[in-house]
């Protein structure tokens, strides 16, 4: 019966991937996607949380907005950094350590 | 004391080598020579002691090669063989050395020509009183390489090092030969030294004698410088004349016979291989006896009379006859030297010219060398009473005996009578025709001084006498009936060659005609097969060197090199890893989406 809810948070996985992937636009896409992502962990979280009635999922999910929110606001932080550097925060334009 | 013969030269080669600065010119010609001398006098005591009083000495040093399969001591054997051998070289050496000390005289390098010439002994007497063969192959090398130095002596001419490299490389063909017949040797008997393997020989004859001493045969071919790897020998007039006195002479192609004499017991258990040996030998008696006919350069005439003779002695060892092929050794080695060194005072008299054609009329300027000359030439005739006449036509007559080679006999007759045909030649354009050479050199031509004389005057008499007084010595080395043959056979090659001499003079001097002969067509062409020394050359270097100069480039140049190690061997190797990561990491584009796909 959580099989619906497992999927939608399954599908917003992968769009958060997937707009990884295949953004070639802004890194403020990307920083987003990646907090699509947590989400959906957090969802997922939740959901297993129902399904095997304990606490601990909960607590993992509060732990994980945490970690979003410092992740988010560090990331922002490079960006804006970069941005004074740069001009530009175009994913593209980040090809300057080449193997 | 009997190894003292053996280090004295080396000390004078290594004094006047190392330390040729602080001894000076002089110094060290009077310092080699006299170590010359000593070796000489302890040769003579050496002579008196194993052949006269037969007190065959042995002398064992050391242990040299000392493994579980073979086993070879470092020692010195005096028997007859390696007395008469010893007095042969020394006595040459030493004449040679003081005669270079006058002919040598202001050249800037005299210490370094002193000491190579010593060197040069040392190793020929290493060579003669070895008593195994690996001992005796460090002579051959060693001889070969000193040979070497010697040739190219004036090291600044090209003709000079081309001729010295060639010398090295046709010697070391023959080398090779002597090597495999070193290793086959081992191989059937186990043991290298020449007591042990003519004493299994004798009493257990096999197949591979004949193989053995063909390897053998091959060696002395290139020591000797017989049919087919001869062509080193003319060349090597290029060194200064003492030079082509020593190694022409008395040291180095009387290797190749020695080897021969000295492995008779081998020799003796193969008949094939005797076969072979004589028509090699008398062959080669009559090719260089032709080519001397028309050369005009007067060192390469006595050195294709050297090839001739040289190919007398391979036939008589051929024929069995060793020790009348070391009677004609010794015998060649005091007639010849005293042409060379006759040559020597020549070319020295006519501030070093050769060519015969600008020679002439010398028989005014200096009588002296003209009458060594001519003692000489009537010696390596074979004129009666004279040194070349007991040994030469000894040989011819023991040719005789074996009739189942008589063309060798024929060939040999021939060769005598060609022989007397270009000694005349020579003696005739040298000093009695007029005179071609140029007015300011003609009439500066001198006698040398005592140093340069004196050794002729010595040599003329060994010429004259010594194949009188040691025939019964070496005769009796080996017990041989003298064949019967008929009256006229014996006088034959006398006959020959006085008929061959008168000839020559005649031609010379009574008849113009033999100079435009070589513009008819016949004669231009026999001319020049002559003249070019029967094309050996020309046959060797356009089928033989080249090919293995196009095969050097093409297989080992162009195959392996380029080929197989630069594709598929180590560079190949390592040019494709390099290429192939630096397509691994143009994958590391450094686009972050990138990444992010290859992580997921």
């Amino acid at each position: 019966m959580y099989y619906r809810y497992m999927i939608v948070a399954i599908l917003l996985l992968l769009l958060g991937v997937l707009g990884i992937v295949l953004n070639r636009g802004h890194l403020i896409i990307m920083l987003m996607s990646i907090e699509l992502i947590l989400l959906a962990a957090s969802f997922l979280f939740l959901i297993n949380s129902m399904i095997t009635d304990t606490l601990i999922e909960q607590v993992f999910t509060i732990m994980v907005l945490t970690v979003a929110a410092a992740e988010s606001s560090i990331g922002l932080a490079i960006m804006v950094a970069y941005y004074r550097i740069k001009g530009t925060i175009a994913i593209k334009s980040l090809n300057w350590l080449r193997g | 004391m009997y190894i003292l013969v053996l280090t004295v030269p080396l000390l004078g080669a290594l004094v006047s080598g190392l330390f040729g600065r602080k001894i000076g010119e002089k110094g060290a010609g009077i310092f080699t020579s006299g170590c010359l001398i000593i070796s000489l006098s302890w040769s003579l005591l050496i002579f008196y002691e194993t052949t006269l009083n037969f007190s065959t000495t042995y002398i064992k040093l050391w242990r040299w090669l000392d493994s579980d399969l073979v086993t070879a001591y470092f020692g010195l054997q005096f028997d007859s063989l390696t007395a008469v051998m010893l007095i042969v070289v020394t006595s040459i050496s030493t004449l040679v050395h003081i005669f270079s000390t006058a002919y040598m005289d202001g050249d800037p390098h005299v210490p370094r020509f002193m000491s190579y010439l010593s060197l040069f002994t040392f190793f020929m007497i290493l060579l003669v009183t070895s008593d195994n063969y690996p001992q005796l192959f460090i002579g051959w090398e060693g001889v070969g390489l000193c040979s070497y130095l010697l040739i190219n002596f004036w090291l600044t001419r090209i003709e000079a090092n081309k001729a010295a490299i060639k010398a090295m490389l046709v010697n070391r063909v023959g080398d090779i030969g002597f090597v495999l017949a070193m290793l086959a040797i081992w191989d059937q008997f186990g043991c290298l030294d020449f007591a042990s393997v003519f004493n299994i020989v004798a009493l257990a004859p096999s197949d591979n004698t004949t193989l053995i001493c063909l390897f053998l045969f091959i060696g002395a071919v290139g020591k000797s410088a017989q049919l087919g790897l001869h062509t080193w020998l003319p060349d090597a007039m290029e060194g200064p004349t003492p030079v082509s006195a020593l190694i022409h002479a008395a040291t180095m192609v009387t290797a190749g016979v020695f080897l021969l004499i000295r492995s008779s017991p081998l020799l003796e258990q193969a008949p094939m291989a005797l076969m072979v040996v004589t028509i090699v030998g008398s062959l080669t008696a009559f090719m260089a006896a032709t080519i001397g006919l028309v050369q005009n350069d007067l060192k390469k005439v006595i050195a294709y009379s050297t090839c001739s003779q040289l190919g007398y002695m391979v036939m008589a060892c051929g024929l069995s006859q060793y020790s009348i092929s070391l009677f004609h050794l010794m015998n060649h080695a005091f007639f010849k030297a005293l042409l060379f060194l006759s040559a020597g005072s020549v070319i020295h008299a006519l501030a070093d010219e050769q060519d015969m054609r600008k020679m002439g009329g010398l028989i005014r300027s200096i009588p002296f060398t003209y009458t060594m000359i001519v003692i000489g030439s009537l010696s390596l005739m074979g004129f009666p009473y004279l040194t070349g006449f007991y040994s030469k036509d000894l040989i011819l007559e023991l040719a005789y005996d074996q009739y189942y080679l008589a063309f060798a006999h024929w060939l040999g007759v021939f060769s005598a009578l060609l022989t007397a045909a270009y000694s005349l030649r020579l003696i005739y354009l040298t000093f009695i025709s007029n005179t071609n050479a140029k007015k300011e050199v003609f009439s500066q031509a001198h006698e040398g001084s005592w140093n340069l004389t004196l050794p002729l005057i010595l040599l003329a008499l060994g010429s004259i006498f010594v194949g009188y007084l040691t025939k019964e010595i070496i005769w009796s080395f080996q017990i041989t009936l003298s064949p019967i043959i008929p009256t006229s056979i014996k006088l034959m090659p006398v006959i020959f060659s006085l008929f061959g001499a008168g000839t020559a003079v005649v031609l010379y001097h009574y008849s113009s005609r033999i100079f435009n002969a070589p513009t008819s067509p016949v004669g231009l062409a026999g001319y020049t097969f002559l003249y070019s020394a029967w094309q050996f050359n020309y046959i060797i270097n356009h089928f033989l060197v080249q090919n293995v100069w196009r095969l050097g480039h093409l297989i080992t140049f162009r195959v392996l090199d380029k080929g197989v190690l630069e594709l598929i061997g180590p560079k190949g190797i390592s040019q494709f890893m390099i290429r192939l990561t630096q397509e691994i990491s143009n994958l590391q584009s450094g686009l972050v989406y990138n990444y992010a796909l290859m992580i997921l």
